[in-house]
């Protein structure tokens, strides 16, 4: 009697947990029959996710400004943490609650949603409104297997900033905008000096293991995908050299005293930090704050020998529509509004560095109040390569390269063995 | 029956006493400082325990930044919901599971016991599925559904009954009592320290939690506190004076709960010493 | 089931009357325990068997996620890793509360102010106490090395920062953690115990350790019998404060079990990989907790 109880509970627990499996999956998947068709004149509303509102103004003045324009549609911003935005986008995705536009932090993982068909394919879309896409950085990035999955919408690059005050104490002349690592890291030691709570530090290498791995990949010849990743080696010398030295800070005093770039360089203890343009907009604005009087500037981010000056590193934020939309045509309509010129322009008084480039752009950005002398020619790039590829194994890889990469910068693990190990690793990755 | 008391002994009991007590609140301390601090002075090296010159605007520019008075409501109303529905059902189920004889009994009671081993993370996404197609995401509903019915507090709860020696219910069903008058009248009474110790542990979870608002709260008026400590961890730069200012902020509720619950708890207990 | 004999026709509806009057009990909280945990949960071990993106059809794997999981080291160097995470701060944890509240059980002045002090750590937002004891545990200026090096440890360990003592160091925070809710537990066991045991044994010449060993103890074991069944769940599951302070870091030196979890889940996206290795977790707990329960059969006096 009991166990026949027990035997039918388990069968009855089994056949809801499979309809409400069935239930979900369907749910997001067969919606998208009747999307698309929305007459003009009704109200829409879009879910739009996006991470650290409070320090990302401009989105709200792009979604302001597109909502002006186009009365009949609004615009809902969904808020989250930076550091956990890209799962809960992703829960939001997979769970199929209701998200039109897909704003990827992460850019690479615009692979995996395109694999498990989450993303529309933009092609259409774009031939339809003729959109100039030779004006995007990487656009032909998001181009996956043929289909375009999204539309960039914001691309930082790394360039080398300076404390102009440490140069003129040092009697060093300030970085040019064309050096060679190995030039930086000789400025590096001519600009250390003082000790204890007093002391300078000529350069600096945030704890990513962009800031290490980065300058190898700088060439476009090599991705951190490996899975041979000797063509690091002479990288990680460099950075264990100089923290030997101690013209840089020491990888585990940064780690575990989350010690933040912006802050050692706002401080004045830092003479150079080659960081991404992000940086430049939070300078300004504590500049402006009166919360720093670091003077400073910025110059192109120093290159390997025999590559050419103004090839960087960088990371493009793109936008994509939920391939489950109800409202694809309008998602489509914001995603066109926010990439183009109208929504670059407000990125741009913001400080920000939009994907959709002309001749003007770069002048544009070094319009802004508190941009330092000579920015427009130290912001001038001839490459920018993509510091994750756009693949669906970036992420794992990337996770597994900073394991590795922290075990060599606190020197349990030789250089050789650790970028050994991030092969033999790099290749099961590829294979699972 | 005098207790003769050694002076010296007592001396030792208090300085090992205040010396564990230091030890302990020095965090609670460097919390304090550097929610005094300007960002770029928290990780300053090497540490200054009095923050130069004091940054009380600090608190107020947390009023100013971020909705924290609608923050706290919200954190105060999911807690207090959350910990009173925790509580009763819990407590009640767990009368069922100990003093009630009835088909399948034990088998539920393992399915309970055998889910307190199982990570959230593991279940997360089917059960935000689950939330979805009940349209309970994104609503102060969804997420107390999903915070209310833990098996940690049947077992709890069932701990506290299943030590009620069986002769006392006995007795009072022959006095005509019925079973839910037991629970209200004998069971509940008597096991006032694991309510205590329920209802302690609950507030605390629910206030700090981060994961579960998170992922289910998406409209701003919806959030709580501790979505809004890390509203002041950016991308690029965290503003650790002001993450810190908040944590403060939000332990001061606790504590004072705490403090007026502690010596009710004692006095809970002492009352109820039938074990033993 | 000690009314089986009781059943007659009477029985029968006595019975019926019982069981009703049981589901009456539990049923409010076991409709919500089903649909909201219960359900998620068996759709994680249906999971554990199968291969999905967490979008697309699930693919029937059979027990290819859990050969894979045991041929990744990482995996097998996070159950090790928890075990001995575990261990200690189960041992730890005890011994802390235990001595706190064996301490604050006395009639002493101020009592409530240090309960409340030593309680603070449990309350404390975890973001923050991650950020503190970052700053705290820093190996070359963080106040724990300065004491030490003031001590005479002339090199004191890298902690967060050192492949070694980075369990050390969060065994050290988490125990810094519990110790306060567990000391809570503990005051409510010493509570319980009839003062004139005591009062009988000191008359018959027992004194300090006998009167702990003989009375104290064996009197405690149902909170000891909870208190150990907590620790070993919560430190086997522990997630949030390794994910804050080390995201199991450097290279995997702190990767325990859920953290082994959550970056399938969430950085591999490969659910199945990540159920498969918490139904392992799960089976292992589930030991510990059965084994327990004999275990309490067997010692706890109540």
């Amino acid at each position: 009697m009991r166990k026949k109880t027990v035997k039918s509970i388990a069968l009855g627990l089994t056949a809801v947990t499979l309809a409400a499996t069935v239930l979900s999956g369907c749910g997001s998947s067969k919606d998208s029959a009747e999307s698309g068709k929305n007459g003009g004149e009704e109200e829409v509303t879009l879910t739009f996710p996006v991470w650290d509102l409070a320090t990302n103004g401009y989105l709200k003045n792009i979604v302001d400004g597109f909502q002006k324009e186009h009365p009949n549609i609004k615009i809902n911003m969904v808020d989250t943490a930076g550091s956990e935005y890209m799962n809960k986008l992703t829960i939001m995705l997979n769970g199929g609650t209701d998200c039109d536009i897909v704003y990827v932090k992460d850019p690479d993982t615009t692979a995996s949603y395109m694999k498990k068909g989450q993303l529309e394919d933009l092609t259409s879309y774009i031939e339809k409104d003729g959109i100039d896409t030779s004006k995007y950085i990487s656009y032909d990035s998001f181009n996956l297997e043929g289909k375009q999955a999204a539309l960039p919408f914001k691309t930082d690059y790394y360039v080398l900033f300076y404390n102009k005050d440490i140069f003129d104490d040092a009697g060093v002349q300030y970085p040019s905008n064309d050096m060679t690592w190995t030039e930086w890291e000789e400025m590096c030691s001519k600009l250390t000096s003082g000790e204890g709570a007093n002391k300078i530090y000529g350069g600096f290498l945030h704890t990513w293991q962009a800031c290490v791995q980065n300058w190898a990949i700088q060439d476009g010849k090599n991705t951190i995908l490996g899975p041979d990743y000797t063509f690091m080696k002479p990288y990680y010398e460099m950075a264990l050299r100089m923290q030997d030295a101690g013209t840089i800070m020491d990888y585990s005093t940064l780690k575990t005293g989350n010690i933040a770039y912006a802050s050692v360089f706002q401080q004045g203890t830092v003479a150079t930090v080659p960081m991404g343009t992000w940086l430049v907009q939070q300078m300004i604005a504590k500049k402006a704050a009166g919360e720093t009087d670091v003077n400073w500037g910025i110059a192109t981010i120093p290159h390997p020998d025999g590559v050419e000056a103004g090839s960087t590193v960088g990371s493009t934020t793109p936008m994509a529509i939920n391939a489950n939309s109800k409202y694809k045509e309008e998602a489509w309509e914001f995603i066109k509004y926010a990439c183009g010129e109208k929504g670059s322009s407000y990125l741009i008084s913001a400080g920000g560095f939009p994907s959709y480039q002309d001749d003007t752009t770069i002048g544009e950005i070094c319009k802004a109040d508190g941009m330092p002398e000579g920015a427009a020619e130290a912001l001038q790039t001839t490459s920018i390569v993509l510091d994750r590829p756009i693949n669906i194994n970036s992420a794992e890889v990337n996770q597994m390269l900073g394991e590795e990469h922290s075990l060599i910068m606190i020197k349990e693990k030789s250089i050789d063995d650790g970028l050994k190990e991030m092969g033999e690793r790099a290749k099961e990755i590829e294979n699972s | 029956m005098v207790k003769k008391k050694n002076p010296l002994k007592r001396v030792l009991i208090y300085l090992l006493l205040l010396g564990l007590t230091i030890l302990t609140l020095t965090p609670l301390l460097w919390m304090v400082s550097s929610s005094l601090k300007l960002d770029s002075e928290v990780f300053s090296i090497p540490i200054k325990w009095i923050p130069e010159n004091p940054q009380w605007s600090n608190y107020v520019k947390i009023w100013e930044k971020i909705p924290l008075l609608t923050f706290t409501f919200n954190t105060i109303k999911l807690t207090v919901i959350i910990t009173i529905i925790q509580v009763v059902t819990s407590s009640f189920a767990a009368y069922g599971f100990a003093k009630c004889r009835f088909k399948g009994r034990n088998v539920l009671f393992l399915l309970y016991v055998a889910t307190m081993a199982i990570p959230w993370q593991v279940y997360m996404l089917p059960q935000y599925s689950i939330m979805n197609m009940f349209h309970l995401v994104d609503s102060h509903i969804g997420y107390i559904l999903m915070q209310s019915f833990t098996a940690f507090g049947v077992f709890l709860m069932r701990q506290a009954f299943i030590s009620i020696p069986d002769e006392l219910l006995e007795a009072a069903r022959i006095d005509g009592l019925s079973e839910y008058g037991i629970y209200a009248k004998i069971a509940l009474p008597l096991s006032k320290a694991s309510i205590t110790t329920l209802v302690i542990f609950t507030f605390v979870t629910i206030w700090n939690d981060y994961m579960g608002p998170m992922i289910y709260l998406n409209t701003e008026s919806k959030k709580t506190l501790q979505l809004g400590v890390k509203m002041f961890v950016g991308q690029y730069a965290t503003e650790y004076g002001l993450v810190m200012a908040v944590s403060v902020l939000a332990l001061i509720p606790v504590l004072i709960i705490f403090l007026a619950g502690q010596k009710q708890f004692v006095q809970g207990v002492a009352s109820s010493g039938i074990k033993g | 089931m000690k009314r089986k004999s009781n059943k007659t026709s009477r029985g029968m509806t006595l019975t019926f009357r019982q069981n009703l009057i049981g589901y009456s009990f539990i049923l409010p909280n076991l409709i919500g325990f089903l649909i909201f945990i219960f359900i998620p949960v068996i759709f994680s071990l249906i999971l554990s068997f199968s291969r999905w993106d967490g979008f697309n059809p699930m693919e029937f794997a059979g027990l290819q996620n859990f050969i894979d999981i045991f041929h990744d080291e990482v995996f097998v160097g996070a159950i090790w890793k928890t075990a001995y995470f575990s261990f200690f701060t189960v041992i730890l944890s005890m011994a802390a509360s235990l001595g706190l509240a064996l301490l604050l059980n006395q009639k002493i002045k101020a009592r409530g102010f240090f309960r409340c002090a030593l309680f603070f750590p449990y309350v404390a937002s975890i973001v923050a106490v991650s950020v503190v004891f970052n700053a705290m545990l820093q190996p070359d200026y963080g106040p724990v090395n300065e004491f030490l090096k003031f001590i005479g440890v002339s090199n004191p360990p890298g902690w967060l920062a050192s492949t070694t003592w980075v369990i050390p160091g969060l065994i050290i925070v988490n125990v810094w953690r519990n110790m306060g809710y567990f000391m809570i537990i503990y005051l409510a066991g010493l509570q319980n115990i009839d003062q004139s045991l005591y009062e009988a044994a000191e008359i018959d010449g027992a004194k300090g350790w006998a009167l702990f060993s003989r009375i104290t103890w064996p009197l405690l074991s149902p909170s000891t019998f909870f208190v150990v069944m907590m620790l070993v769940i919560n430190s086997f599951k522990v997630f949030d404060l390794v994910y804050l302070m080390t995201q199991g870091g450097p290279g995997n030196a702190s990767t325990m079990l859920s953290q082994y979890i959550y970056n399938k889940a969430f950085i591999s996206w490969d659910y199945g990989k990540a159920s498969a290795a918490a139904m392992i977790l799960f089976i292992i707990v589930g030991l510990l907790t059965a084994f327990q329960f004999q275990a309490e059969k067997k010692l706890v006096n109540y």
